[in-house]
């Protein structure tokens, strides 16, 4: 990660050879890309959970946007079209570097709403030193910075007030002794996450009911009922997985917490969520499209309001359900000794909450960058799986789905409905949005 | 005996008085003692503590005389290294005699090493166990017999004893009075701990890992393991087991001690030939990750008690950066639906009842944290008359450092998850060390023990596992032998030597049980019992010298000694003189009948099975308080049920009221001729909705009619929802009619009726407890002036905010003729409210350090003196809970997250400095904030609590206090009142409701006192150990398991004395069970 800061910029500081003070920090797409990667590895590192997670995406990638689609008559800011959201105050100078303010003001908000502040205020002293080395006039420096804080103020205030603070406290999620209730799952029995995300404010939906699914199929272990089949098509799968489907559910496990058990000993294997592996296609698409900074902070903004609306909808209904895993199911009924593939994180089941969150990136995605849109997702490489090529955003989000069938960890009609209500989501917030003047 | 007493303690004197303190044993070097064993690991890229779950579980060592010379040789199993076997050559020296002797072994990782006479020859023959199977061990268990000439051949196969399994340890028994030696072979399960998987897994045998019982058939070792209702499932991490006859029928009983979620085993040996595995019958609950044990009558009573070690740290940074205690709800889910019992992660201390169920006092006795314990001893090491404990302790590797598990693990190895072997090696490297102290802790014969680790013994930081002791030097005393991981065996001698009175005994029994394992001793002197059992396997993978031993302080006789022997005979010795050694064989013996030990005499209560007719079962709802406020100390939902007598039907005849927990209503029982009869009032059941917490029968309105006054509570409505309501019935001619009732919104908890006022009717006193989803709020209780039955508040600020109360009592306290009101509650002192004409005025009567977490008061002449003093039922000692006048746990209570609800942080004192009873991930559950703060578990272990919240917010906090979590009594002098603490057995949990009457019909009031409380954390476990007591005056009080009462492991919240046919019954009613009814046979 570092290295990655320092072989950027290498590139900027080779691009200011010449001593002079400079208007401009010619700041590259590669450092917003950079940035948001150390977003990413520090919630690996603080672990968020995934509903979390998307919401630390969302508001640095918002602020960065806003503060560049003041640089571009082309692009409309966010102000108005987002709940709650009034904008940002302009700048009081031109005196300023408006890519540079982006970038802090990304790393201000993030650094709000991570755990482990040290591991971004070192990037960001490194960043601003590389910045100085390289020539920015003082004053704007300094004008940039402090016009970042008042991005960055303005947009913590404003996420102050979408009830996560008060989420905090609200009740847990109770197990109770019904056969079709959610109950915690090996080998760590954690307790239900964030039971209450579905009360956190939208970004654009109108509620997080607005795309409540179809009822998931009523429980009944009756050998000729609906959901017993649907049991055990999990089960019969998960035993006759071949080689690509195995890869498959790997691919796109994103499963932050993962405990390794050997008896007194264990230890954590952590991955990015899955809204961390669409940030992660949404920085391929960037990075394919040559997209200047200004359409990369719009692609992670649209894409990050689209993560967040997502998994708001989604646990809104997951806590509507409280619909049991396939594990607890199948190892109560079937065969107590089965292991899903994956191992089954903590929350209930229906819908599947890659599916949905899938559905809505890809049709954000899409909409900027179209259809077909061949890419290499090389998003697992560091957690040592192979590449996967997709055509599209729409067949990486089919793919993304079904893996949660091959994994284990879910019922088809969770994944069938999961994508529908992900895409329909998506479908409603990007004509609800506008970014683009020709829109 | 006065100049040895002196001289004891002059010698205690100059242990306190020098700087150097010389400690009661010293540890010798190997240069001395000739000693080097070092039981080395070598760890590999295959085979380390991520391969093989025990890696770090360590050796064995056994004391016994080979070769009949006296003096007491020594055995070590290494695990990986080979073992060796020391001759005692008198003086504290010893040579290696592993080769000639031809004991050194073949297996690749042996554990358990124990000595026992297995072929009745007269010399004690070593069984050493193997780990065989797993990452290419090989190999078997081994049993060398012993040649008689300082020689043993392995002969394993021969006797059937060849196992290739995965055993720990093995222990000698004879089971089936047959003269011989059994073996219970204890194994240990690998298997991969992914889910729980059911509790009956354990009726599936697994040949590697299921415990086996060997019958001894002469020349063979039989497997009788399956008949004899031995488990042996794939979920047996058995890393303990105890032998004794724990209920005292002749037959010996079995103790296993199983690592992780599967439940310990208690076999009950039913003295045909099987066993009946009981351990929910007898135990509330037991350690969670169960180590070695030991068995000792700690409290004279001939019972043997029984401890289990588990891996509780003591130390704040090591505590608090563990993975710490399950979650409420999951262990709700192990136990409920995967069959499994409760356990809590710490060592338990299970005093034996008898017939009754085991009492458990780890936390009272102050020996619950040794941190990563092996090996527990009893022994009576400084010879003062009480069991003294040695705890073995430390790990190489810590594996459930938090810091590891989440943050420390994954960034090292996330780029390597697919090379496994680079994944170990780095991720073992990355455990901190567990390299701790051992404790020795000295008996104080009433339950509790004192630490004396630092005095006692060196303090050196090893990894010290499998522990036996002996007399080495043959100088009356004990001495220990360790087998340390990565160090050498340590070898401490005990220096009280003859400074204290022993008697050391051996047993010259017939064979082939040549040692007489099983004998038992009953010692008397200076009308002192000590109770002991000669099984020599004990602690952990270990077997001690097969002696008995007893201390005697400065005693220079002992009155009588009686020996039962293995068949069950006895004989008696009389005014034996300490400081010698006795060899008996049976000699005029005759047999012994156990019922002498057994019987309960002086009962005064028999439980009724038929309940005549009363099958009212409280079932509590299932609100958890922490899902909602997850930081709050205890539960405050499950304080119910109500219960009132009187006559509610007019017959003259006691009629009964029961209240429901929220959405079930309260039930009323009729007596009709001799039994009872459910009835339905359909107005008091349309009130279902609300939880009844309190009640009373009584005429309200004067018009000769009983009416009834409900309390409502239960925690889970809240702000001003209705059913928080009180209800008032008034009975008209025929039924029961809904008055109003002055409208406030309170958790309550008590109804006490008085008429204070004088003017001929009955006014209340509602006490209330708690304010919902703001526990640490005062909530407000009220006084009801009644005029013509309808009630009105009294305004009186001072009582309106008392407190949270529990409990309250009207009593004329200063005998002035008019009656006054004492109340007591949680983080409050106790408080006197006189009646002045009238009103209601706070009478500042205590001294401070009176706050407690009251739980209920009954006036009691305690000291038979003529004048009113008052009992009081507090939280006990037996939890984690902590509190002195010196230093008072406090509970900080303020919004701390700044988001409109409030928090209680509770705080205990250790070694000066005050700590937050909850870790990391429980605060930082409700306060995510703290996650910002301190970003590893290591920067947050070892904090203050004025560390972790900052000087501003501590300061805006209100602070809630106690001081004091004794039970006792307020006792009256002259009109001053002075607290006096009961002792030890009644401080083992809750004391939740009193109830005063003549039991013993000696014409004198006693007092009855039932308790236990289950609504806490895993963090403090189950209060479930007291048996209730009848306390007959200050110093004569009998436990309720002596009297007939049935009170363990019950919540007990309400008794009352009800007369059928003129005969008097005990109505006991149970939080979450069903009522109990007692005839009074006095």
């Amino acid at each position: 990660m570092i290295r990655n800061l320092q072989n950027s910029l290498l590139i900027v500081l080779v691009l200011s050879s010449c001593t002079e003070k400079k208007t401009h920090a010619d700041i590259e797409p590669v450092i917003l890309h950079n940035t948001m990667q150390r977003l990413t590895d520090i919630i690996v590192h603080d672990i968020f959970s995934p509903p979390v997670a998307s919401r630390v995406y969302a508001y640095p990638s918002i602020a960065a946007y806003e503060v560049m689609a003041q640089t571009d008559s082309t692009y409309v800011s966010l102000s108005g079209q987002l709940k709650e959201f009034n904008g940002i105050p302009h700048p009081t100078t031109n005196k300023i570097d408006f890519e540079l303010s982006a970038i802090i003001a990304f790393i201000n908000v993030g650094k709000a709403l991570i755990f482990s502040e040290e591991k971004f205020e070192e990037y960001e002293i490194d960043f601003i030193s590389q910045v100085k080395e390289n020539g920015l006039d003082e004053t704007i420096l300094n004008n940039s910075i402090a016009y970042a804080k008042i991005v960055s103020d303005t947009i913590l205030n404003w996420s102050k007030k979408d009830n996560y603070n008060e989420t905090r406290t609200y009740q847990k999620f109770t197990v109770k002794d019904e056969t079709d209730r959610w109950q915690p799952t090996p080998p760590g029995y954690f307790e239900a996450i964030e039971p209450h995300w579905g009360k956190i404010r939208t970004f654009v939906i109108d509620s997080a009911d607005q795309f409540t699914p179809e009822r998931p199929t009523k429980f009944d272990m009756n050998e000729n009922s609906d959901f017993h089949k649907e049991v055990m098509d999990v089960y019969n799968a998960g035993n006759n997985l071949d080689n690509v489907q195995s890869e498959i559910a790997r691919f796109w496990d994103c499963n932050p917490f993962v405990i390794n058990v050997k008896g007194h000993a264990m230890f954590a294997t952590k991955k990015i969520t899955p809204g961390g592996h669409w940030i992660n296609i949404a920085k391929i698409a960037c990075e394919k499209d040559s997209a200047d900074i200004i359409k990369s902070t719009a692609t992670y903004a649209l894409t990050s309001i689209a993560l967040a609306d997502a998994f708001i909808s989604c646990w809104d209904e997951k806590y509507r359900s409280n619909l049991i895993r396939p594990e607890t199911v199948i190892n109560q009924y079937i065969d107590a000794d089965w292991l899903p593939l994956l191992q089954t994180p903590p929350f209930p089941e229906y819908t599947s909450g890659h599916s949905v969150i899938s559905g809505a990136a890809g049709v954000a995605l899409t909409s900027i960058y179209g259809d077909p849109f061949p890419f290499v997702d090389d998003s697992e490489l560091v957690y040592g799986l192979p590449i996967r090529k997709y055509n599209s955003f729409t067949a990486a989000s089919d793919e993304a789905a079904i893996s949660r069938f091959y994994g284990g960890i879910h019922y088809m009609p969770a994944i069938e409905n999961g994508i529908t209500q992900g895409r329909d989501l998506g479908s409603f917030l990007i004509g609800k949005i506008k970014m683009k003047v020709d829109q | 005996m006065l100049k040895r007493y002196t001289l004891l303690f002059s010698f205690f004197l100059s242990l306190v008085a020098c700087n150097n303190k010389k400690p009661l044993f010293e540890s010798l070097s190997p240069s001395e003692t000739g000693i080097s064993f070092q039981n080395s690991l070598t760890e590999s890229d295959d085979f380390n503590i991520l391969d093989y779950l025990y890696f770090y579980n360590g050796g064995g060592v056994a004391i016994g005389d080979i070769n009949n010379d006296g003096l007491p040789d020594i055995y070590f199993s290494g695990n990986q290294v080979k073992n060796k076997l020391y001759l005692n050559k008198g003086g504290l020296t010893f040579e290696d005699i592993t080769e000639k002797a031809g004991v050194s072994g073949n297996s690749n990782w042996n554990t358990g090493a124990v000595m026992g006479d297995v072929n009745g020859d007269g010399f004690l023959d070593i069984y050493v166990c193997a780990v065989v199977g797993i990452r290419g061990l090989t190999g078997y268990n081994e049993l060398f017999i012993n040649n008689g000439d300082n020689t043993f051949t392995e002969n394993a196969a021969k006797y059937g004893l060849d196992h290739e399994t995965f055993s720990s340890s093995a222990a000698f028994l004879d089971y089936d009075l047959d003269g011989d030696l059994d073996i219970f072979l204890l194994n240990h399960a690998i298997h991969t701990q992914e889910s729980f998987g059911h509790a009956n897994l354990r009726h599936k045998r697994s040949i590697e890992t299921g415990d086996k019982l060997m019958r001894n058939d002469g020349e063979f070792f039989t497997d009788i393991s399956e008949e004899a209702g031995i488990y042996g499932g794939i979920n047996g991490y058995g890393l303990g087991v105890a032998i004794s006859d724990f209920n005292q029928d002749g037959f010996p009983d079995i103790y296993v001690g199983n690592d992780f979620h599967e439940d310990d085993y208690y076999y009950v040996n039913n003295g045909n030939g099987t066993f009946t595995e009981s351990l929910k019958k007898y135990f509330g609950h037991t350690s969670r990750f169960s180590m070695g044990n030991d068995v000792a009558d700690l409290n004279h009573d001939g019972m043997p008690d029984i401890i289990s070690l588990d891996m509780l740290p003591e130390d704040e940074k090591i505590l608090k950066s563990s993975d710490g205690d399950e979650e409420v709800n999951i262990m709700e889910l192990r136990t409920s639906q995967y069959g499994y019992h409760y356990q809590f992660s710490r060592n338990t201390l299970q005093i034996n009842q008898g017939t009754s169920m085991f009492a458990e006092t780890a936390l009272m006795s102050g020996i619950a944290a040794t941190d990563w314990s092996w090996s527990s001893l009893f022994a009576d090491f400084d010879q003062d008359g009480e069991q003294d404990l040695f705890i073995s302790n430390g790990i190489p590797k810590r594996p459930n450092d938090l810091d590891f598990i989440k943050f420390v693990s994954n960034e090292q190895i996330k780029e390597k998850i697919d090379a496994t072997k680079l994944v170990d090696q780095q991720a073992l490297d990355l455990m901190p060390s567990g390299a701790v102290r051992n404790y020795l802790f000295k008996g104080t014969g009433n339950l509790t023990f004192e630490n004396k680790s630092d005095d006692w013994i060196p303090n050196e930081s090893l990894f010290s596992a499998a522990t036996a002791m002996g007399d080495l030097d043959n100088d009356g005393d004990l001495d220990l032998v360790i087998n340390n991981i990565n160090g050498l065996a340590s070898l401490y001698i005990n220096q009280i030597n003859e400074k204290a009175s022993y008697l050391k005994l051996k047993f010259d029994y017939r064979s082939p049980n040549t040692k007489g394992v099983g004998t038992k001793v009953f010692s008397y002197h200076n009308g002192k019992l000590q109770y002991k059992e000669l099984f020599t396997v004990r602690g952990f993978q270990s077997s001690s010298e097969p002696t008995i031993h007893f201390g005697y302080e400065d005693a220079e006789k002992v009155d009588s000694i009686r020996i039962i022997w293995p068949d069950n005979t006895t004989q008696t010795l009389k005014d034996i003189s300490v400081n010698q050694v006795l060899t008996i064989s049976p000699t005029k013996v005759n047999t012994f009948d156990y019922k002498q030990l057994t019987n309960v005499k002086g009962k005064l209560f028999e439980l009724l099975e038929n309940n005549m007719g009363i099958d009212f079962i409280h079932i509590e709802d299932k609100y958890i308080d922490f899902d909602r406020q997850r930081l709050m100390p205890y539960q405050v939902s499950d304080r119910g049920p109500a219960t009132a007598i009187g006559d509610i039907n007019n017959d003259g005849k006691t009629d009964i009221f029961f209240g429901g927990s929220k959405f079930i209503p309260s039930q009323i029982y009729v007596q009709i001729d001799s039994s009872f009869e459910k009835i339905h009032i359909q107005e008091i059941e349309n009130d279902s909705i609300k939880e009844d917490v309190t009640v009373i029968i009584q005429d309200l309105n004067n018009d000769d009619k009983n009416d009834i006054l409900v309390g409502s509570g239960g925690a889970d409505f809240y702000n001003q929802m209705k059913p928080l309501l009180d209800s008032y019935y008034l009975q008209s001619d025929s039924s029961f009619v809904n008055e109003s009732f002055p409208e406030y919104f309170e958790n309550a908890s008590v109804i006490k009726m008085a008429d204070y006022d004088n003017d001929g009717d009955l006014d209340a006193f509602i006490g209330n407890l708690s304010v919902s989803n703001d526990y640490g709020n005062i909530p407000n209780s009220y006084l009801l002036n009644n005029e013509n039955g309808e009630f009105s508040i009294v305004e009186n600020i001072e009582l309106q905010k008392s407190g949270m109360i529990t409990d309250a009592v009207w009593s004329d306290y200063n005998n002035d003729g008019e009656i006054d009101l004492i109340v007591v509650g949680e983080w409050m002192s106790p408080k006197f409210f006189k009646n002045q004409e009238g009103e209601l005025i706070e009478d500042k009567l205590l001294n401070g350090g009176m706050n407690g977490l009251w739980q209920s008061i009954a006036p009691f002449d305690i000291d038979k003196d003529g004048d009113i003093d008052y009992v009081l039922g507090n939280w006990g000692l037996n939890s984690k809970f902590n509190a002195s006048e010196k230093y008072p746990m406090k509970m900080y209570y303020h919004d701390f997250d700044n988001n409109g609800s409030t928090e209680t942080i509770l705080a205990i004192e250790k070694n000066g400095k005050y700590y937050t009873l909850e870790g990391l991930d429980e605060l930082s559950g409700q306060l995510v904030t703290l996650r910002k703060k301190f970003t590893r578990y290591k920067d947050f272990a070892g904090k203050t609590v004025e560390e972790i919240f900052d000087g501003n917010t501590l300061k805006s906090s209100e602070i809630l206090e106690v001081s004091n979590l004794k039970s006792g009594y307020l006792k009256n002098d002259n009109g001053n009142f002075y607290f006096h603490c009961f002792p030890s057995e009644l401080q083992i949990a809750p004391i939740m409701a009193l109830l005063i009457h003549d039991f013993d019909k000696d014409g004198k009031d006693d007092l009855l006192a039932g308790g236990n409380y289950f609504g806490v954390k895993p963090f403090h476990g189950r209060f479930d150990a007291f048996s209730g007591a009848l306390i007959k005056n200050e110093t004569d009080i009998k436990s309720g398991y002596k009297i007939g009462l049935d009170f363990t492991n019950k919540s007990v919240r309400d008794m009352n004395i009800i007369s059928i046919n003129n005969s008097e019954y005990l109505l006991v009613t149970i939080n979450n069970a069903k009522a109990q009814l007692y005839k009074l046979i006095k």
